[in-house]
């Protein structure tokens, strides 16, 4: 066999096994429920954000609401960063983060905006 | 009428193309039988592309015309433009659209195209059937065909608004245009920088020019010829790799300025949708020259070049589509299913020329029996190469999670979503890449093609390694950077820095000619190292000390200070420190017709010793409320040093305008309100409620609401604001908590839920919550991509020159 092939060979084996080890990094899209079967680990959950319960914005790092997802089901959210500006207005949001203690612990949220001229917001954990 | 115009360009541009490319395509296949038939089709593809370009400009000048007369009957001016619009954004209203966008990559092709015709030679024809192809596929999304109500191929810049929404009743009306659509929804706020005016078209030249390696490459196949493809898709490669290579961090340059993310690159989809076409378009540019050296690896090289400008329009699906749907910060408004299908079908054409023509030429291709040498160039730029494509494979397989994930969840049932963390995602596994790909470019150059004379070649990298060995123990030492792989990543970049430098200047003498390369190499050397310095020692200084939060029930201050408190809350006049500066909030503009509200902030730098202020600068740090619309933007404020940039940006704002309003809650009895600096908790009804402000008559009912208000420390005070009905009215009486700046109302009562409804209205201080955070030595990676870019162009200039010094010794 040839030097080259030996190392591409090397090479490929090598990205095979990095690639199929990444697949471990990809989150899954949950609901409350389902991401409570395993208290810790980050899900993306998509939901609505309850606007006629309390919200709470005194804590410029943390952004405590309710989100009804999917399925109908309501739970405390607590995102660790300041109150998305006009949160309010979303019509859909993308939570990511884990379940502890029966409350959503939010790390990154995108919000789908009503206007068809206005991009997606993401807030938390870019760069 | 501009648009009558207008739209006749685009059908004339997609005649005037289709035409050209059927000429050019009946010109390659007679040259070799009908000279005379041939010469005559080729006058014929020529001019009509050149009536093509000319369409094209036309096209580009009536759209200009309507939104720069702001006529807002048309919807691209209504829904990208408005009248208060500067007169420099006007352009940037073109590429927010994704008909403009598709006109400017028309544009860039079809001048591209000109230039492949003035310079193609014997390979004219051929290479611009493919480029006359590629602009019928552009022209069919600008079409604007509608079958029934649901299909329609492309879609027009020229629609009128009354078409484009038929439904809306103003249009009955036949004074609707000075009536009701006085003004155009405007740019996206976003987009009003002026890198959004550059960005774009450089972007697209990046992207247009990749058509052109692609359709030589095309070229080459057609005949079998492998000899006269090379230099001219060797200079277009190297052109194209510096263009959309800028292009790129143009974006980056911009995402810096104007989004609030907190960076440069944050590997989003349709930064990697661009990113990985270079990644392949500059293996490919390797293997190239491997096959000019040596002959090897021109099936590679095929495939590379090829696939780069597959992805182009790959990366044009992905982006424009919205099939990123939930996963990108800036995928473009989806034009629905129909482009989908239309960009489909145009990739599988263009795959299936591609695919086609390598398997009829396949057998054919020149092939190296002799294995090459360890100590070869061509061994290494071939393994260099090939993990660039591997790279290309990682990014393209986690970007492309919204286009799999409906398969896997059929195969496995579970609905994939991109990672949690995508940073930490792509950086720990392209780290290993870029380290191998920085090494290999440093030492490449040192190697000879065929065989190397291993002892010179040693003599010369021990001394660049001794020299790069002490930089990264002075680099790392200074920024402490400790972290094995990032350690390793400073010494691969400090390598590549000095290794390339020593051979532009110490080997190759500074010769012009010769050191592209190396100073291409040494600009990706030094965007490494701003990269690995900016990312790694990033510091957020904006910790929130003012201890303005309150507590939580269940969490003790303890925790609280354990999380993330990046941000920090600013009140008027009341300075706060932040690493070195001590900062303050002095108060927004209020310009009732400015979009924009500025937030100055003022920093001063006291020397410790003589407590004197040393330094002292303002930044304004705004947000943008685009009309239509309810939202604000934030933008970000930097002061820029030479080693290093302060990054801040407004996370939210007290409104001014929201201070005398009402807000409404609705609560069942054990339910709280957030207030600012603290709660309040609804225990219950009171019936029969009176106080000092409501004295009862006979036939009222009434009812208070029983309100514990806390603060941090625990509960202040009990409220009862009362609402009653008196002859069938409703009436509420506030309370008020003189403390808090507060009024509360029971405004209504909800039987059925037993709930109450309680508008509460509390005046706050102006604040502002702020973001800061300290980029090091990024301007090393601004400089590298200049550097690189530049080197680019060198190479460019010097292959370009060495083809015509070819053809003039050989005529």
């Amino acid at each position: 066999m040839k030097k080259t092939q030996i190392v591409l060979l090397v090479l490929v084996a090598v990205a095979i096994a990095v690639i199929t080890g990444m697949f471990s990094d990809f989150s899954t899209y949950e609901t409350f429920a389902s991401a409570a079967e395993t208290p810790g680990k980050s899900y993306h959950v998509i939901g609505f954000l309850q606007k006629d319960k309390p919200m709470d914005a005194n804590d410029p790092n943390r952004f405590i609401f309710y989100a009804k997802d999917k399925s109908g089901a309501t739970t405390k959210v607590i995102f660790k960063g300041g109150k998305p500006m006009d949160i309010e207005k979303s019509e859909q949001i993308v939570m990511k983060g884990f379940i502890d203690n029966g409350e959503f612990h939010c790390t990154g949220i995108q919000m789908k905006c009503p206007s068809k001229y206005k991009k997606d917001q993401v807030v938390g954990d870019m760069g | 009428m501009p648009g009558k115009l207008g739209y006749f360009f685009i059908i004339l541009s997609f005649i005037a193309s289709l035409f050209s490319a059927f000429a050019y395509f009946r010109s390659a296949n007679t040259e070799d039988s009908d000279l005379e038939g041939s010469r005559s089709w080729l006058k014929m593809a020529r001019g009509s592309f050149i009536i093509h370009t000319v369409s094209v400009l036309g096209i580009f000048t009536a759209l200009y015309y309507i939104i720069s007369n702001h006529l807002f009957e048309y919807n691209y001016a209504y829904a990208h433009s408005s009248k208060a619009l500067p007169m420099e954004y006007l352009l940037s209203c073109f590429w927010e659209g994704s008909e403009g966008s598709f006109m400017l990559w028309a544009f860039w092709n079809s001048m591209l195209g000109l230039v492949v015709m003035a310079r193609g030679k014997k390979l004219e024809s051929r290479a611009m059937s493919i480029i006359a192809l590629v602009q019928v596929a552009i022209a069919t999304t600008l079409l604007g065909l509608y079958f029934g109500d649901t299909i329609n191929i492309g879609s027009s810049p020229f629609i009128l608004l009354r078409d484009k929404m038929q439904a809306a009743p103003i249009f009955a009306d036949p004074d609707y245009l000075s009536k009701y659509i006085q003004d155009g929804n405007g740019l996206n706020v976003s987009l009003q920088n002026y890198w959004m005016v550059i960005h774009p078209p450089v972007l697209f030249l990046g992207f247009a020019s990749t058509l052109i390696p692609f359709a030589y490459c095309i070229a080459a196949l057609w005949k079998g010829d492998y000899q006269l493809f090379v230099k001219p898709t060797l200079a277009w490669s190297l052109f194209s790799g510096g263009v959309l290579g800028l292009g790129i961090m143009m974006g980056g340059a911009w995402a810096y300025e104007s989004l609030n993310f907190g960076g440069y690159w944050a590997w989003d989809p349709v930064e990697n949708a661009s990113l990985v076409p270079w990644l392949t378009l500059v293996a490919g540019l390797h293997t190239l020259l491997i096959y000019k050296a040596t002959k090897r690896s021109i099936i590679f090289t095929f495939i590379l070049l090829l696939l780069t400008h597959l992805l182009i329009w790959y990366s044009t699906f992905l982006t424009r589509t919205g099939i990123l749907g939930d996963t990108s910060v800036h995928a473009f408004t989806g034009e629905g299913s129909s482009l989908t299908y239309h960009l489909l079908a145009i990739i599988g054409v263009l795959l299936l020329i591609s695919i086609g023509l390598m398997w009829k030429r396949w057998k054919a291709m020149p092939r190296i029996k002799k294995e090459e040498e360890a100590s070869s160039r061509e061994f290494w730029m071939f393994i260099g190469s090939f993990v660039l494509l591997l790279s290309a494979i990682q990014i393209s397989i986690s970007t492309s999670i919204p286009v799999w994930s409906p398969l896997a969840k059929w195969i496995t049932g579970k609905d994939v979503a991109p990672p949690v963390e995508p940073v930490q995602h792509y950086n720990s596994i392209q780290i290993w890449v870029v380290m191998v790909v920085a090494l290999l470019s440093a030492t490449i150059l040192y190697f000879k093609f065929v065989k190397t004379s291993v002892k010179a070649a040693f003599r010369s990298l021990l001394v660049t390694f001794i020299i790069s060995a002490a930089f990264t123990a002075l680099v790392g030492i200074t920024q402490k950077i400790e972290i094995g792989p990032y350690f390793l990543l400073l010494f691969a970049s400090c390598y590549a820095i000095v290794a390339n430098l020593y051979y532009a200047f110490a080997i190759q003498k500074a010769r012009l000619k010769l050191i592209g390369a190396p100073i291409a190499h040494l600009g990706f050397g030094l965007m490494l190292l701003g990269i690995l310095l900016s990312s790694y020692n990033k510091e957020v200084i904006s910790w929130n000390t003012t201890g303005e939060s309150i507590g939580l029930k269940g969490k003790d201050m303890k925790q609280t200070l354990k999380e993330n408190r990046e941000n920090i809350m600013m009140f008027k006049d009341v300075p706060v420190a932040m690493a070195d500066y001590m900062a303050t909030f002095k108060g927004d503009s209020t310009s009732e017709t400015d979009p924009r509200l500025f937030y100055r902030v003022d920093y001063e730098r006291i020397d410790t010793t003589t407590n004197e202020v040393v330094e002292r600068f303002t930044l304004y740090p705004d947000l943008i409320k685009p009309k239509n619309s309810e939202s604000f933007t934030a933008n970000p404020a930097s002061k820029h040093y030479l080693t290093r940039d302060i990054f801040t940006y407004i996370n939210q704002a007290s409104n001014s305008k929201l201070k005398d309003a009402y807000t409404k809650y609705t609560v069942h009895k054990g339910d709280s309100i957030f207030l600012t600096g603290g709660y309040m908790v609804f225990n219950g009804f009171i019936p029969n409620a009176q106080n000092e402000k409501y004295v009862p008559v006979q036939g009222d009912v009434s009812v208070a609401a029983n309100l514990t208000i806390f603060n941090m420390k625990g509960k202040v005070k009990d409220i009862a604001p009362i609402y009653y009905i008196r002859d069938q009215r409703e009436y509420s009486v506030e309370d008020t908590f003189a403390v808090m700046n507060m009024q509360t109302r029971f405004s209504k009562i909800l039987p059925d839920e037993g709930a109450a409804e309680i508008e509460i209205r509390q005046e706050t201080p102006d604040f502002i919550v702020l973001k800061a955070m300290v980029f090091p030595y990024i301007n090393v990676l601004w400089l590298g991509v200049v550097v690189m870019v530049i080197g680019f162009l060198i190479s460019m200039f010097y292959r370009n020159s060495q083809k015509e010094a070819k053809t003039r010794s050989a005529e």
